[in-house]
């Protein structure tokens, strides 16, 4: 109950769809079973179509993206290029390794495009780095188990944008119903070629 | 007067030169030549290999070096500030680049990167600037030079609506998902420029209008190694066979050089040198 | 048992603690105040550790008072906030971290949009319409879910603080000597007269 991990609650998902990819996150922020706030986003941009989900410690998905942004940010004035999915999660797992002996208490989660190729990438770490490479799809935070069983149950194979939309609402939305640590609404990242569609969720307000 | 600037650190003569870089610059001017064609599917680097005696051993003598498997460097100037170059450009591929994205750096980000560590020599107490230019050759991954022809085409065929310029593909220079063989020259200074094709060292003059006369757009990388040896004949003082003749070539995959067969996704270098035999065929058709 | 308050609303945001300061079962003082003013529109109120809250609190105010010396502007209180996350943040993995939760207040000088941060000795920082800190949170939060609207009048503001200043009064064990309430608006700060004795009607 006291791992730094469930502190604060929140869920996050990704998924692989046809040339497209879903990220989406709850938006509960609390410090036990007390709700502090129904506003704390945990999916972040970086770059066209590059996004990371942090879960876990509420202290440590500010600082972690914040880091981010900075890193990123760096990363695209030097290059003069937007950084790739691939390479950000390696970014990613490089930076938490870098404190592996003392590690930031988040699951990370990150989905986007490749650039050259508009394949869709998505992949997972655990708080210090080892990335999880999937071809279907991620969850992470206090409700992973039900995040798990709803995807495995609604996830097919080379959905397009509408139906992924529809796939992973559903998923997250009635898997933190199931959690006493996350809900409290949604946002829904769907992201395309040269698109990408923010959606608010409201969800259960208790 | 002058001498009072001419001594160990780099300090501003009060005509506003950096003597100590140019004493560098003389250096490299003293050097043996080297040079880089840049090609539409590759780069060659060339250079002499001279010894001073003929006993020594040719074959455990190399100029020309594999900094990561897609780039290449060969100098003028100082043989051992150029190998403290190699070792330290080598090493900043993977500290600062590799280690962190788990992907070699760009071309222009290792010229960068030499490129600092040569100008920290020009203002750091207790050194001295190092004694080389280099030519820097690579390939870079991104839109290759014909699909960017190619989309330039498509794109002015759909012309008309005003199309915001997003941060794709696009436009020329430095673009997002720029591509293709590059090649750079670093100084002393530690400023770089990048070419079509250079020369640099003793005969860098001569050289650089003989490649002049020969460049021509939509080289292939044939024909600038050929370009090379004809550059390098004009200006060359011994006998040029493949023990005389260092010759690095950026061009495709050689996936020959992989070690392993069969393995899926794995790409073989691109930056490779030519072997003596390998010289030997291209200078007896020359 | 110390008691932090926030509330914004159309124009103003309310900050309350309360006016105890105590020692293990002790109270050695009545009349402490638990907020510093960080510049003209942010006010921030502070509980926790004994030494580490004001020793915390003050290294802040120096150093938004520093920033707005030597830039003749004051930082709005978001910019506030996240520097203020920032340091404690640092703290927390440092060898000994500040024990401190805060709640910060503000009007934005420039759009007079009020606002109100809520971080606890984690760092975690949030932006809310009301908030509280401690034991506060458990009998104030749910009272504010029910009568908070983001529109509110300051004198509605002022009869919500007195609604959850009573039902703190009724159910905390310790007498926490009342509050101290300042309210922060376009116009600076003003500490707001506040009667912990006046009898709450149904609201």
């Amino acid at each position: 109950m006291s791992s730094p991990f469930s502190i604060n609650g929140g869920a996050c998902v990704a998924m692989v769809g046809k040339d497209c990819v879903a990220i989406a996150c709850d938006l509960r922020l609390g410090l036990q079973a007390l709700t502090v706030s129904n506003n704390f986003p945990k999916v972040f941009q970086y770059g066209e179509n590059v996004f990371l989900g942090l879960t876990g410690l509420a202290t440590d998905v500010s600082t972690v993206s914040d880091l981010f942004r900075y890193k990123v940010n760096m990363y695209r004035l030097r290059e003069e290029r937007h950084i790739a999915p691939r390479t950000f999660a390696n970014l990613v797992s490089s930076s938490l390794y870098e404190r592996r002996f003392g590690p930031y208490f988040v699951s990370p989660v990150v989905a986007g495009l490749d650039p050259t190729t508009g394949a869709p990438f998505i992949c997972g770490f655990d708080s210090i780095g080892c990335i999880d490479f999937a071809k279907d799809f991620i969850v992470s935070g206090t409700a992973t188990e039900q995040l798990f069983g709803m995807c495995e149950s609604l996830w097919e194979p080379d959905m397009g944008p509408d139906a992924l939309f529809e796939t992973i609402s559903q998923s997250l939305l009635n898997a933190v119903d199931r959690d006493a640590l996350s809900g409290w609404g949604a946002h829904v990242y769907i992201i395309e070629k040269d698109k990408v569609t923010k959606r608010l969720l409201k969800g259960r307000q208790d | 007067m002058a001498d009072r600037y001419s001594f160990s650190l780099t300090t501003f003569s009060p005509s506003g030169k950096l003597v100590q870089i140019e004493y560098a610059l003389n250096a490299v001017n003293q050097g043996v030549t080297a040079l880089g064609i840049k090609a539409t599917n590759g780069i060659v680097l060339a250079t002499e290999k001279k010894s001073s005696s003929p006993l020594a051993d040719p074959s455990s003598l190399a100029k020309i070096s594999l900094i990561t498997p897609n780039i290449g460097m060969v100098y003028s100037g100082m043989g051992p500030d150029y190998r403290v170059l190699v070792d330290r450009a080598r090493k900043v591929s993977h500290t600062g680049y590799k280690r962190i994205y788990n992907e070699y750096p760009p071309t222009r980000i290792l010229v960068q990167d030499v490129a600092r560590v040569m100008q920290e020599a020009t203002q750091s107490g207790g050194v001295r600037p190092y004694g080389v230019s280099l030519l820097v050759a690579g390939w870079d991954e991104g839109v290759l030079p014909e699909e960017e022809l190619e989309k330039a085409k498509a794109e002015k065929a759909a012309a008309g609506e005003g199309k915001e310029g997003e941060g794709g593909g696009g436009g020329g220079t430095g673009g997002v998902l720029k591509g293709g063989p590059m090649l750079y020259q670093v100084d002393p200074s530690g400023s770089y420029f990048p070419w079509k094709a250079t020369a640099i060292g003793k005969s860098a003059t001569t050289a650089k209008t003989f490649l002049e006369k020969r460049y021509t757009e939509g080289l292939e990388l044939e024909d600038a190694v050929h370009i090379a040896l004809l550059t390098l004949k004009e200006t060359i003082e011994g006998e040029m066979n493949g023990e005389t003749i260092e010759i690095g070539i950026v061009g495709a995959p050689a996936d020959h050089l992989l070690g392993v067969e069969g393995v899926e996704g794995a790409v073989g270098p691109r930056f490779r040198k030519l072997t003596p035999q390998e010289i030997e065929d291209y200078l007896t058709n020359l | 048992m110390e008691v932090l308050l926030g509330i914004t609303g159309k124009d103003f945001t309310l900050i309350a603690a309360s006016k105890a300061a105590m020692r293990g079962a002790t109270i050695l003082k009545v009349s402490d105040d638990k907020t510093r003013q960080l510049n003209k529109h942010t006010l921030m109120a502070f509980s926790g550790e004994a030494g580490d809250t004001v020793q915390f609190a003050e290294y802040i105010q120096a150093n938004a008072q520093l920033y707005s010396m030597r830039n003749e502007t004051d930082l709005s209180p978001s910019a506030l906030a996240n520097f203020v996350r920032g340091e404690l943040a640092s703290s927390l993995r440092s060898r000994k971290p500040y024990n401190v939760n805060l709640l910060l207040g503000g009007v934005d000088p420039i759009t007079h949009k009020p606002s109100l941060y809520w971080l606890d000795y984690l760092a975690s920082l949030a932006s809310v319409p009301y908030a509280a800190h401690g034991y506060a949170q458990y009998y104030c939060l749910s009272l504010l879910d029910k009568h908070h609207q983001p529109d509110i009048s300051l004198e509605r503001g002022m009869e919500l603080l007195r609604l959850c200043a009573d039902e703190l009064k009724r159910r905390l064990p310790i007498d926490f000597k009342g509050l101290v309430v300042k309210a922060v608006t376009k116009d600076g700060i003003e500490v707001m007269p506040f009667d912990e004795d006046e009898v709450v009607k149904g609201t």
